[in-house]
Order: structure tokens, then sequence, then C-alpha cells
């Protein structure tokens, strides 16, 4: 069971994350201030930190992390900030954060980048990812040829749902929320507007799922979406 | 309008002023007047010094017998003895002339002022000069420089009497200006009381010269217009959101009133739960959206300012709807210049701004209609249109839609949380942008402009 620490000071917000973090599967410690925060993080093994960016006393979350990453503690940091402002993810990321998600989020969105953050560092630590060729069930992905096949059939794709598919796929079986999947497909981020994204998703479902086909491409109702291999 | 002391004028600034001036300026001049007289003075009484030297030298040169007869002539022309000379024996005693007393000689060969008592009685100033001639005689010669003494008098009385004059009325200057700027401060100081009692439609008097405080009071003005400004729009979001967010409310609290009265099966009550949490999901993107909205316009996001193609932006906006708008058969196309259409500015927000614009431009045009994005530059210009020729924004609206949960009649029933448009001006602001509708008849256009 991976392990969690949580930094925050709010005690119904934490009391929030770590039951959601609870319910998906983490085991949750939980700390109010950035003090005990930067020694426990410094004097334990977490697969993942939880920061509050506005914490009291004189150590915030920006300085917890710099403290952090200056011990040479390389754990994945999600920031949570009610400061949504570009600059402050831009300044969050900078010091050394792995994520942001700016209050009020859903926990799903919470949950979901966790994981992502978890499995990318696994990714990164077993050296995959170099993959030329992506397969879920009988979905193939030539990265090098930039070529989709499903079975016998030729999927053609436009560019950009060639590279919503290739994000699907490199993160198969995770959940992946709209606003991930538009920050890494196309480079913006912003929080709202999800109906855009799932026209785009429903059109590459037409290309992907074709009729008689077992669907791969799934919706997460209230979260986003999943590619996963038939069971 | 309160009572002016005389101490509250001493302490203002103007009178401060007025009364330094009134120092130097009577220095000055002292000064002036000063060398003046001296000068003026000076060159009168030398002539007569010069006068007396030059006939003590030629009468010096008589033999005994001339000097007699010109002295004894001289008394005879002058009988008033307004100019009194003497002749004394190298005795002391009196030979001829109107002076009999050697002891009137105070030094020999040089000018000096004496007097003597005329034949009035009063003194008259003289200025003498006395040489002991060869044989030891002594001659004393005079000048009477009663003229001069009372030009000097006059000229020191004239002096005073202006320098008086000048001090009263400086003075009087001094505190006319001083009052003056005390009813200005006053007149001042109450409009700020009364600003600080909350009355912030209140502004700062002027006075209709034009001076250095009106500048500043027209400053001041100009500020108090921004923070009325303000905080009217703060009064109105917070009316706004008041109501706005009531109807969701009263909606997620009548679903939870109808889970709490009970008797309800699994199935209704996984269904009250899922529609509330819709509700509050859809209140927290409201909230997020006007916290949003808010960052933008404090400006503070400028700092993350980078060189964007405007262009570029438009084109992945349009990318990103082409989807959207084929799925209502929508036209959505996009003209841009060949080269990039630079612009300073926040990539993430200008996506956003542009997507709210195609956004509401897709949902009011009807099914077969056209939406046409163009980002264009000129020499000192970019600019961004978006137009469509949907069913267009009525005059009477236009200044409105920009509000902050605005909602036409027409697009009440349209999904939406009524900020597309304020945040659209919020960035565009933030941008140093202007935001204009037009009637693109049919249809509406809007064109957001800016410096290159």
């Amino acid at each position: 069971m991976s392990r969690v620490l949580i930094v925050e000071d709010d005690a119904v917000t934490s009391a929030e994350i770590s039951a959601a973090l609870r319910e998906h599967g983490f085991a949750v410690e939980h700390v109010c201030d950035g003090r005990q925060g930067l020694l426990r993080a410094a004097a334990e093994e977490f697969e993942a930190i939880v920061l509050d960016r506005l914490l009291p006393g004189g150590l915030d979350g920006l300085g917890v992390l710099t403290a952090m990453r200056a011990a040479g503690v390389e754990t994945p940091v999600l920031i949570l900030s009610a400061l949504s402002g570009v600059d402050e993810r831009v300044r969050g990321l900078r010091a050394g954060g792995d994520d942001y998600l700016s209050k009020p989020f859903e926990a799903i969105e919470l949950t979901a980048r966790l994981d992502a953050l978890l499995r990318r560092r696994a990714r990164a630590t077993t050296g995959s990812g170099q993959e030329t060729r992506l397969r879920i069930g009988d979905l193939e992905m030539d990265l090098l040829k930039h070529s989709v096949t499903r079975g016998a059939r030729s999927v053609d794709l436009l560019p950009r749902e060639y590279a919503l598919l290739e994000h699907l796929m490199q993160h198969a079986g995770e959940v992946v929320t709209r606003t991930m999947l538009f920050e890494a497909v196309w480079n913006y981020r912003y929080d709202e507007r999800t109906n855009v994204i799932d026209v785009h998703i429903s059109r590459l479902r037409r290309k992907v799922d074709a009729p008689g086909e077992a669907p791969l491409l799934h919706t997460v109702r209230g979260a986003g979406y999943v590619l996963r291999a038939p069971e | 309008m309160s009572s002016v002391h005389l101490s509250d004028i001493r302490r203002t600034t103007s009178f401060r002023l007025a009364v330094l001036f009134l120092a130097v300026f009577g220095a000055a001049g002292a000064m002036l007047i000063g060398y003046l007289y001296w000068q003026t003075a000076g060159y009168l009484s030398s002539r007569v010094d010069a006068a007396l030297a030059e006939q003590t030298a030629r009468w010096s040169l008589f033999d005994a017998e001339k000097l007699l007869r010109e002295l004894n002539g001289h008394t005879a022309r002058d009988p008033a003895s307004r100019e009194p000379y003497g002749l004394f024996s190298a005795t002391g005693r009196s030979v001829a002339g109107a002076i009999d007393n050697v002891r009137l000689v105070r030094e020999f060969d040089r000018p000096f002022d004496f007097s003597l008592n005329g034949p009035d009685g009063k003194p008259q100033p003289l200025r003498g000069m006395a040489h002991v001639l060869d044989d030891g005689r002594v001659l004393l010669l005079t000048r009477d420089v009663s003229s001069v003494r009372e030009f000097d008098e006059l000229m020191v009385r004239a002096i005073a009497s202006g320098a008086a004059l000048i001090l009263v009325m400086g003075l009087l200057g001094a505190v006319a200006l001083g009052f003056g700027a005390k009813r200005r401060i006053d007149a001042i100081t109450r409009s700020i009381e009364r600003i600080v009692d909350g009355h912030l439609s209140e502004r700062l008097p002027l006075g209709g010269s034009n001076d250095d405080v009106d500048h500043l009071a027209v400053l001041v003005n100009r500020m108090l217009g921004e923070i009325e400004r303000l905080m009217g729009e703060v009064k109105g979001v917070c009316d706004d959101v008041a109501h706005d967010l009531r109807t969701p409310l009263t909606r997620l609290l009548a679903g939870l009133e109808r889970a709490e009265r009970g008797g309800l099966g699994v199935q209704e009550y996984s269904e009250l739960i899922r529609n509330a949490s819709e509700e509050a999901r859809a209140l927290l993107r409201t909230f997020r959206a006007l916290l949003r909205v808010s960052e933008i316009e404090n400006g503070a996001r400028r700092a993350g300012f980078t060189t964007v193609d405007l262009s570029r932006v438009a084109a992945d906006v349009v990318e990103f709807y082409e989807p959207v708008a084929e799925e209502r058969q929508v036209t959505l196309s996009i003209t841009a210049p060949a080269g990039p259409v630079w612009l300073q500015g926040d990539g993430q927000l200008l996506f956003e701004a542009v997507s709210n614009l195609v956004d509401n431009a897709l949902k009011f045009t009807p099914t077969g209609g056209r939406v046409a994005v163009q980002a264009s530059r000129s020499e000192d210009e970019v600019s961004l249109v978006v137009r469509d020729n949907g069913s267009g924004i009525p005059l009477d609206e236009r200044e409105a839609v920009f509000r902050r949960f605005y909602r036409s009649e027409k697009s009440r029933h349209a999904p939406g949380n009524g900020l597309g448009l304020s945040l659209v001006a919020a960035v565009a602001k933030l941008h140093k942008l202007t935001v204009e509708l037009h009637d693109a008849e049919p249809g509406c256009e809007v064109v957001m402009r800016g410096e290159a």
C-alpha cells in the first residue's frame, strides 16, 4: 500500500483528503505544519506528499518544498493551493513540485493526479516508457510510424486525436481527468470547459471503438476517462 | 463655515512662504536703498568738500590786504551769516569775518562739520575748512550744508516710511494668502472627512486656478472615481453572487430536505445524492470562475507575461472547438496573417478569453451558420475578431454582457454561468486590449484590439 503524507493545516480539508485517499487505497499520514512536514518527509519513506501551499508558522509550502529538495528528498510532491494563478503554479513547479492543484478541487482529480505521479515515478525507476509500440488489447500504436491499428483494421486519426490516444495509452488503466488531458495534449491549462474535451473524446471513441468491438475507451463518471483492455 | 483664527493662518504654508519672501525682499530692498543713499549723500558732501578745498587753496595765495578785502566783501554780501567765514591771528584773536571764535576750528586742511546758531536762533549745520596762512594767521572758510542735511533726512524718512509700508502690505498679503489657503485646506479637509464617513461620491473642491493644489485635487478625485467604481463593482458582484447562487443552493437544499424526510428507496437516495453533488460541483465551478475573474482583474498576473503569438492562440482555440462546431453543424474558420502576431501576454489567459468568445459564438449561432475567427496585425496594432451570423446582441445589452453573471433573456436557458464575457473583459484589460461589440448584421462581432 502506498504511503502518502498530507501536510495541510485546515482540519476539515485534511480529513476530507485523508478519507478520499484512504478510500482510494492509500495509507495516509497527516501533519498540520511545515516544520513537522519537513521532518517526517526527510525521516520516513513516502510514495508521495500532498503539500498545502499556505501553511501557518514560519515555513510555508514552498519553503518546505525547497528545503526538502535541498536535503535530497525526491518524493513526488503535489501542491495544493487556494492561489490559482499561473505564476503560482509555475513557482510551485520550479521549487520542485511535481504537480499543482488549485482549491477547490474534486477528490477524484486529486487521486487521479496522485496515481499519475506514482506511475510516472515507477516508470522512471524501471526505465520503461521507451517503447516504440503501445498496445492495449488489440489496439496498437506505432510511435515511430505514427500509425494506429485495431486488430486488422487501420485507424485513421487526426494529429490531435493521435496525441490524445497516445496520452491515454501511455496511461492505460489509469483514470485521466479532463484537465489532465487538456494539460497534456493541448498544453494549456484551465479547469473549466470540460464538455469540449468530451466532444474530442467521443470523436476519438467512434474511431477506436467501432460498432461490434469490445469498448476500450471508458468514461469514468464525474472524473474523466480510462483506456482499459477488456477483461 | 468655521471661523479662522489668526494662529491657524500663521501655521499655513502660504503665510509662512509669504513672510519668508517678505523678509528676503525686505533685506534685498534695504541693501539696494542703503547703497543708493550712501552713494548720493557721499556725492553731495564730496562736492561741498571739493569746493571748500579749492577756495581755501585760492584764498591762501592772496596777500594780507586782498584777503581782508575779500573777507569783508563776503561778510557784507552775507548779512544773514549763512556761510560765515573767519580770520584769526596766530594767537587766536578774531581779525575779520562773521566767526569770532577760533575754538570752532577742530582741525586744519581737512573738512569738518560744526554748527552755529543762525540769526533765527536755530542751529545751522556748516562744513568748514581751516588753513594756517604763511604769516601764521588762521583762515576758516565754510559752506552751508543745511540743504544736504535736509536731503539726507528726507531720504531716510522716505526709506523708513516705504519700508514700513512694504512691511504692512506684505504682512497683510501674507495673512490674505494664509487665509485663502486655510479656507481651501478647510474645504478639502471637510470633503475628506465626508469621504472617510463613507460618502464616496464626494470629490475634493477645486480652486479653479489650475494651480498645484488643483492638480493634486484633480489627481485625488480621479483616484476617488476609480475607488468608487471598484467599490460599486464589488457591491454589484456581491449582489450578483448572492442572487445567482441562491437558485442552485435552494435546489440543493430542497433535494437534501427531501432525503431528510426519508421513506425513499435506495435508487431514489442515490439519485438525490448525485443531484446534490452535481449542484455543489456547479457551485464550486462558479466560485472558481469568479475567483479567476477577480484574480485576473487585479492585474497581478502581468508578471508572468511573455511574448505570445496571438494567431497561434486563435488557431489552437479553433482547433479545440472544431469538433464542437462540427457537432452543431456550424462552420468554424480562421484567417490569420502569414507570420506570427506577437503580443506581450499570458497565452493561457488569451486562450481562455478567445475560447469564451468562440464558445459564445457557437452557442448563439443556429445550425448551418458560421463563426469566423480572424487574427490580424498592422504596423502598430494587433487585433482579434470573432464574428458569427447568429442572433446578435441587442444594442442596449452590449455594455451589460460584460457584467458578471449577466445573462440576456435569450441565453438564460443556455448552459453557462454568465461569467464568460466578464473573464474576456478582465483578460483584455490585463493585456491593455479594448473589447468592442459590433452588429455583424446579422450576428455579432467581437473585436479585441491593442497596441502591437
